[in-house]
């Protein structure tokens, strides 16, 4: 139902000649009422992924009023009171409602980060139809950039809102205006935002950390490996400013995705580039990505606290407390220390250096890397080749008890066929491509479940060999040791499922998925 | 959402004129109300300037919820919406003898609104038929405008009466005086007969022309002349309505 009551939007370069273009399109026996002139402060969010606007919402607040707009119609989808003026906002900063629920369809655990503000002078008036009655609300709108910059952009539009029931009376009269004089075609909501942000600089959807390069079948595979390298860098380029300034744990979670590619890249591309200077940069992607180990397992388990707390008893769930604030505490420290890393000299101009190393043009010298030329669809097939078989023998190979340490490199095996099928999507047939990672992705998420319930278990053991009952926290003890056999469920339901999740995923059909992958 | 019927077997009076001005304090208190004629004479959609949409007819409301929401409109009142009446609702009755659970039928119909609004009002036509059974079944005050005369008294006993011998629950009854004219002898014997019974709201609406002159201004007379009498008496009545309504949130 919201989605009939559309508005419209005019740009308007000269306002008074937009003006009078409505005046002379008003049908016989229509008028204007000037109802108010009022000025407010709109501030937009998202997060810095664009989750909202990839899901066609805006995050609007206004009034202390936080809005959920809808971008096609323009119309709010939900309002709540948020007067706080703060730089990210969070899902659960708000009590359970309608925008709690919208804001977590996009994301539940990145910040949606204020983006820009602008100064609104609003005129509004009444529409009225040959019978007095009102069937929309017409106003002149100023918006401006806050801040005390002179040149601060302006932005001046007519917006056509109509009431309820009012839709076509409404649409029919945009339909008219829209081809007169002095009168741009009018805009839908989406628009407007996009020329908003466009006005403050910010390119809408401007980031994601999904791999979405063209690359060439017949290029030589240095020069896509690069092309993918200089991708991957620029995704931890732009994700270490959030991480600096701690806005969510995802911009750490991307960086580490972001060294992970890279390195991956490095080894799995045989004889691409010189062996030296591979061994080099892996070694400090390597060191790199252990920097930020710790503080990652930190993220995670804050991020687990709601879980953690309602798998234990409502006795059990208070002694948890000074578990987290521990964890706080100590990842607070982590944050500072891996902040100091990424800030200092060193970490700056080994990343120019590997940027230096990724732009170069000249293929490395043939003796050291023989495949550097060879075309990127022929080393892609091999690879995803190589990489397939080997999941499938050790798949195979799994003993029936599926040890952990069995699993455990599977799951590696399996992450590094997972990269290679992202970094080459684009050379591989849509239809081939999209069911094999499908496929894939089950049984990683099997794997994966069971390697981080065992991560946290170990943890939790960790703690509790370190807890003295003697001091008197037995509810503290009792709390770990709730978790622990919680996880220790988890994590053996996840190895049960194993061999079934295997078989799943080794069949002819994932066969002649990858088969076709891997023929050239 | 809390659901209004002004109802009354006998016609003129005043039930148009409570529901519009009820409606509009409804929704001043930043409540969306939605107001629902259901008088083929569409006597509430003409005082907010509203016509059906030409499609807009009995067969559709019948239909329920998705027809109604697209033909709901706005008033010229922030928060009060309205769902026009037309001509085809005179045949309402005998659509609705044709329908299954024909008693039941407007309760479901307005189901998907409670989303939307925290009240709705329903602006009844004066009559005794499947459809007012249909709006008792689906309201949960059913609020009775009487003159303070014998045959208003009549037809108030006739309803109560209908209630007890169909087995309703006559408790959501609740009758108040309008048009009282003060200066007559039989319409303060009225009230005053009726001042200690429980089914009786305190509050009563003077008579006032500037009620009458609403088909001239077209919109409700707290909006327009909020100092009058009656516009005063109304929010009074609003009140007392309001605390009656939490009272029964309470008991529940």
């Amino acid at each position: 139902m919201d989605s009939l009551q559309k508005s419209f939007f005019f740009h308007s370069v000269g306002l008074s000649r937009s003006w009078g273009a409505f005046q002379n399109a008003l049908p016989p026996g229509w008028k204007l009422s000037s109802l108010s002139e009022r000025s407010d402060t709109r501030i937009f969010y998202d997060t810095f992924q664009w989750q909202a606007f990839s899901k066609g919402l805006a995050v609007m607040q206004k009034k202390g009023t936080l809005h959920i707009v809808d971008l096609r119609s323009g119309n709010d989808l939900s309002a709540i009171s948020y007067r706080k003026k703060t730089a990210t906002l969070f899902p659960s900063n708000f009590p359970e409602s309608k925008t709690k629920a919208l804001l977590s369809s996009c994301s539940d655990i990145r910040a949606f980060i204020r983006l820009c503000t602008f100064d609104v002078v609003v005129q509004t008036h009444k529409l009225l139809d040959d019978n007095d009655k009102t069937i929309g609300i017409l106003s002149s709108e100023k918006w401006r950039q806050s801040g005390r910059d002179q040149n601060r952009s302006n932005l001046h539009l007519i917006a056509l809102r109509p009431l309820r029931g009012y839709e076509r009376e409404i649409e029919k009269f945009e339909k008219a205006l829209s081809g007169n004089d002095g009168m741009e075609s009018a805009m839908e909501f989406r628009e407007l935002f996009l020329l908003l942000m466009g006005t403050c600089g910010l390119n809408v959807g401007g980031y994601s950390s999904k791999i979405k390069l063209e690359l060439k079948r017949d290029a030589p595979i240095h020069e896509s490996a690069q092309k993918l390298l200089r991708f991957t860098l620029s995704v931890m380029r732009q994700n270490e400013n959030g991480i600096i300034t701690d806005i969510d744990t995802e911009f750490l979670h991307d960086y580490r995705v972001a060294i992970r590619r890279s390195r991956s890249i490095l080894k799995q591309l045989k004889g691409v580039f010189a062996p030296k200077e591979t061994a080099y940069y892996l070694n400090q992607f390597l060191s790199l990505g252990k920097r930020t180990n710790a503080l990652r397992d930190m993220d995670v388990y804050l991020l687990h606290r709601t879980e953690y707390s309602l798998w234990l008893p409502a006795l059990l769930q208070p002694s948890l407390k000074p578990f987290f604030s521990d964890m706080e505490a100590s990842r607070k420290k982590m944050h500072k220390q891996c902040c100091r890393h990424l800030d200092s000299a060193g970490h700056r101009s080994f990343l120019d250096k590997w940027e230096r190393w990724i732009t170069q043009t000249e293929l490395p010298d043939a003796a050291e890397a023989p495949n550097a030329s060879t075309p990127t669809a022929t080393v892609a097939a091999s690879a995803v080749r190589k990489s397939w078989k080997k999941v499938v023998r050790h798949g195979r190979q799994i003993s029936r008890d599926a040890t952990d340490s069995e699993l455990h490199s599977l799951r590696i095996d399996c992450k590094k066929l997972r990269y290679l099928l992202e970094f080459f999507s684009s050379i591989f047939p849509g239809k081939t491509i999209g069911p094999a990672i499908g496929h894939l992705k089950e049984l990683q998420d099997n794997l994966g479940s069971f390697v981080d319930y065992g991560v946290q278990l170990e943890f939790l053991e960790q703690r509790l060999s370190s807890m003295h009952p003697d001091g008197g926290d037995i509810a503290g003890v009792a709390a770990t040791g709730g978790l622990i056999a919680t996880l220790h469920g988890r994590k053996e339901k996840a190895r049960r499922k194993f061999h079934e999740t295997f078989r799943a995923f080794d069949c002819d059909e994932t066969a002649a998925l990858f088969h076709e992958l891997s023929t050239p | 959402m809390k659901t209004i019927a002004l109802y009354s077997i006998k016609g003129g009076v005043g039930k148009t004129a409570a529901a519009v001005n009820l409606s509009y304090l409804s929704s001043l208190n930043a409540s969306p109300t939605l107001i629902c004629d259901l008088d083929p004479q569409g006597a509430s959609s003409f005082y907010f300037r509203i016509t059906a949409s030409k499609k807009f007819n009995s067969d559709k409301f019948l239909k329920g919820s998705k027809k109604i929401y697209s033909n709901i409109k706005a008033t010229d009142f922030e928060g009060l919406d309205l769902l026009p009446s037309d001509f085809s609702y005179r045949n309402l009755d005998i659509e609705l003898a044709e329908a299954k659970k024909p008693q039941k039928r407007l309760k479901k119909n307005i189901e998907e609104l409670a989303g939307e609004y925290q009240t709705l009002f329903f602006d009844c036509p004066p009559n005794l038929t499947l459809l007012s059974e249909s709006v008792f079944a689906a309201s949960d005050m059913i609020l009775v405008p009487m003159i303070p005369t014998t045959l208003s008294i009549r037809t108030y006993t006739q309803l109560t009466e209908f209630f007890d011998a169909n087995g309703l629950d006559s408790s959501k009854i609740l009758a108040f005086f309008t048009m009282v004219e003060k200066r007559k002898k039989m319409h303060r014997d009225i009230i005053d007969e009726f001042r200690d019974s429980p089914a009786f709201l305190s509050q009563t609406i003077p008579y006032n022309s500037e009620v009458e002159k609403m088909g001239i201004y077209r919109a409700p007379l707290n909006a327009v002349l909020p100092a009058s009498p009656a516009s005063k008496a109304y929010r009074a009545l609003w009140e007392e309505l309001q605390s009656n309504l939490q009272a029964n949130v309470n008991e529940a």
